[in-house]
């Protein structure tokens, strides 16, 4: 377990793989949401809490029950399930001890159950942190800090994208490619310009 | 009667249009043409009227068909051309000109919804997409100043190629008989208009004598990486090469006439701090560690897309509010 | 078995999964990097598409409305596994160059928005063909952006060089490539779609 091998996971979660302009997760959610800084900040923070609560979870439950019991082929159901389950379970929590903060959530919180980036940074964890069904060193702290990683990447996509969004509300972009079209093309653009932390080496 | 404006940045109080500033950027350049035709001989002026031409082409072409007014004489199809030429390789082929100058213009300027609008600087957009699409080609440099080579014939001699400065330093090689002259004079492998640091300085210094730009984006960004050159630039703390870092690449190009355009940079003097700063990092930093010897038209597109969060958020207080 | 063509036609125009209601992008835009990934990934997705839609509308009445979405996904996670499992016994390669977006289309959106839009509120029969639609929407919108990336790409069809002499333009094996393409599709189905009215 090494200093340089945190690095290069947040290097690599934040910029060279960014989660959405580069993996493709949460791109749903991002190009939906994306269109005001609010409610993207809401969106970034509630995701980067999931990404890591399940980073955690997931992780355990793959060493301690699937990895024991030999039947890590149910990977998918068993971390679909926690995922679903946890989402549930903070809605009711921020529910219970705080309804303007759950109201200001509004719809965002329990779509954040199918957002790929959440199921997909779990997966990610045990492609590259178990190898033959066996943990490397450090496995557990290199993927709850992937889990903050890839929160961090999210919002720093989100938060870019949002505020780029808004300002073109003052321009006559053309009628064609308003919203949608236009908002990949910037995506592009950014996931070009990311490009150039590639090959990161401390 | 009075009529009540309503617009967006720029917002320029003084009585020069947009066009003249264009303009002017574009005649303050030329200097740097010139040498980039002297070091690498026909070629480079070939690369520069394809790059113009392309230009300005693009956006007739596509103004007429989205049935807007054809504003082509406002100059700045023409100096998105000319700057994406500048950070080109000498001997980039035709076709790579072309492209890359359509691309700048259509998708980094027009579907924005044209001038004023953009949020990311053409020329670099352009440059970057080239980049990515045929990174052989663009990190292909041409020898400067080739003795033995007719200056006529640079056009179709399959030029010898050298390796920028920066390429040596990121292979981990010393830098062998160049000095600090020669990098000023633009003697060495590069992008045709970043290499003659002179030449851009004479234009800059023009653009900051008639107030078009002001020092404050262009020395804090080259201030920033020199400072972090020489803190974490060798093997040894505070003991990098800075001249060398702020005279390679580039950075004098990037900083004095692609971090300053109006359009894509903060409005505020705080968010063009944060900005110039912002930019002098990344470029540090990928020089430093990253994979790409040069990050200059990275760290300028990253900071692009920040503007208009750090606008958000350093907006000037409004009185009574 | 009634076979409602209309329920099939509007899977691939009118409402087609990627360029229209703009679903399930991130596997559609990670994977179309070549057209055999794009053809597995579409094949794979219109099996757990036409599974899940069949047992969702064998159990609609059964299920009760409070917890009807964890069912449903546990119904797709399950034919999400037999999909992987099966990849991984008879088309390793394809697997290995689909890596997680196979079990990511637990949480692709068509599969759950066809679910519980339609299936569950629909029989069998016309449950099947909507997947047949969708599914096969899909896989053509897939092709489409395949072919592109890698035709433009890699300057091949299938794995076979096409273009004698041709550069390929790198970027659009590249994640920015295929946001590109996108944008640029999207925008241009909404140009003749604009020009048509």
């Amino acid at each position: 377990m090494n200093i340089g091998q945190f690095l290069a996971i947040f290097i690599s979660a934040v910029f060279v793989y960014n989660v959405i302009l580069s993996r493709f997760l949460g791109l749903c959610s991002f190009i939906a949401i994306s269109k005001e800084t609010k409610p993207a900040i809401a969106m970034s923070l509630a995701v980067m809490f999931v990404t890591t609560m399940s980073s955690i979870i997931t992780w355990l439950i793959y060493q301690f029950l699937l990895v024991r019991f030999n039947i890590t082929y149910l990977r998918t159901i068993a971390f679909i399930l926690v995922i679903a389950t946890f989402v549930q379970l903070v809605e009711m929590i921020i529910k219970k001890i705080s309804p303007p903060l759950y109201r200001f959530f509004g719809i965002y919180l329990p779509l954040i159950t199918v957002n790929c980036a959440v199921l997909g940074v779990a997966v990610l964890n045990i492609d590259m942190f178990f190898i033959n069904g066996k943990a490397i060193a450090g496995s557990f702290y290199y993927s709850v800090f992937q889990g903050v990683c890839v929160g961090v990447g999210y919002t720093v996509a989100m938060l870019l994208m949002s505020g780029i969004r808004e300002r073109l509300d003052f321009c006559n972009v053309p009628e064609c490619v308003k919203d949608f079209p236009l908002a990949f093309i910037i995506a592009s653009i950014m996931s070009m310009s990311f490009m150039g932390f590639n090959g990161f080496k401390l | 009667m009075n009529k009540l404006i309503v617009s967006y940045s720029p917002h320029l109080h003084t009585n020069e249009s947009a066009a003249k500033i264009m303009w002017a950027v574009f005649i303050s350049l030329l200097p740097a043409g010139i040498a980039a035709i002297f070091i690498f001989g026909l070629a480079a002026l070939w690369v520069i009227f394809l790059g113009v031409i392309s230009a300005v082409i693009t956006e007739g072409l596509l103004q007429r068909f989205n049935k807007k007014k054809i504003t082509l004489t406002d100059g700045s199809a023409a100096l998105t051309g000319l700057l994406l030429s500048y950070n080109l390789p000498a001997n980039s082929p035709w076709w790579l000109v072309v492209i890359g100058s359509f691309f700048a213009v259509a998708i980094g300027k027009q579907i924005f919804g044209g001038l004023g609008q953009n949020i990311f600087n053409p020329a670099l957009v352009g440059r970057v997409f080239l980049m990515t699409c045929w990174p052989k080609y663009m990190t292909n440099f041409m020898k400067p100043l080739n003795t033995g080579i007719n200056f006529f014939s640079s056009l179709h001699y399959d030029a010898l190629t050298a390796a920028t400065p920066l390429m040596t330093v990121k292979e981990g090689k010393a830098i062998t008989g160049i000095s600090y002259w020669d990098l000023l004079l633009g003697k060495h492998g590069g992008c045709l208009g970043e290499v003659c640091i002179l030449a851009l300085l004479a234009g800059a210094l023009f653009l900051l004598i008639k107030k078009y730009i002001s020092w404050h984006i262009p020395i804090i960004y080259i201030a920033t990486v020199g400072l972090f050159s020489w803190i974490f630039g060798s093997k040894g703390l505070f003991s990098g090469d800075w001249i060398f870092a702020i005279l390679s690449g580039g950075l004098v190009l990037g900083a004095f006439f692609m971090a300053t355009d109006y359009v894509t940079s903060p409005l505020t003097r705080k968010g063009q701090v944060i900005f110039a700063s912002g930019c002098g990092i990344l470029t540090a930093v990928i020089r430093l560690w990253g994979g790409y010897p040069e990050g200059v038209s990275y760290a300028i597109l990253i900071m692009n897309a920040a503007t208009p969060i750090i606008d958000r958020y350093t907006k000037n207080r409004i009185f009574g509010r | 078995m009634k076979f409602e063509s209309k329920e099939f036609i509007k899977g691939i125009v009118k409402e087609n999964p990627t360029f229209v209601l703009a679903l399930g992008l991130c596997p559609t835009l990670a994977v179309s990097t070549a057209l055999t990934n794009g053809l597995g990934m579409g094949i794979a997705a219109t099996f757990v598409l036409i599974g899940s839609n069949i047992i969702i509308s064998l159990i609609k009445n059964i299920v009760p409305d409070k917890i009807r979405i964890p069912c449903y996904i546990v119904v797709i996670a399950t034919f999400v596994t037999i999909t992987e499992l099966f990849m991984k016994a008879y088309s390793p390669a394809l697997n290995r160059a689909l890596g997680i977006y196979v079990p990511l289309i637990v949480v692709n959106c068509i599969v759950l928005g066809r679910a519980e839009a339609y299936a569950s509120k629909s029989s069998v029969s016309n449950s099947i063909v909507d997947a047949l639609g969708m599914g096969f929407g899909f896989t053509l919108a897939l092709l489409l952006i395949s072919g592109i990336r890698e035709v433009l790409g890699m300057g091949t069809f299938f794995g076979h060089k096409i273009m004698k002499g041709y550069e390929p333009m790198f970027i659009f094996a590249l994640p920015s490539g295929a946001l590109l393409v996108i944008g640029l599709l999207m925008g241009l189905f909404s140009l003749l779609k604009n020009r048509k009215t």
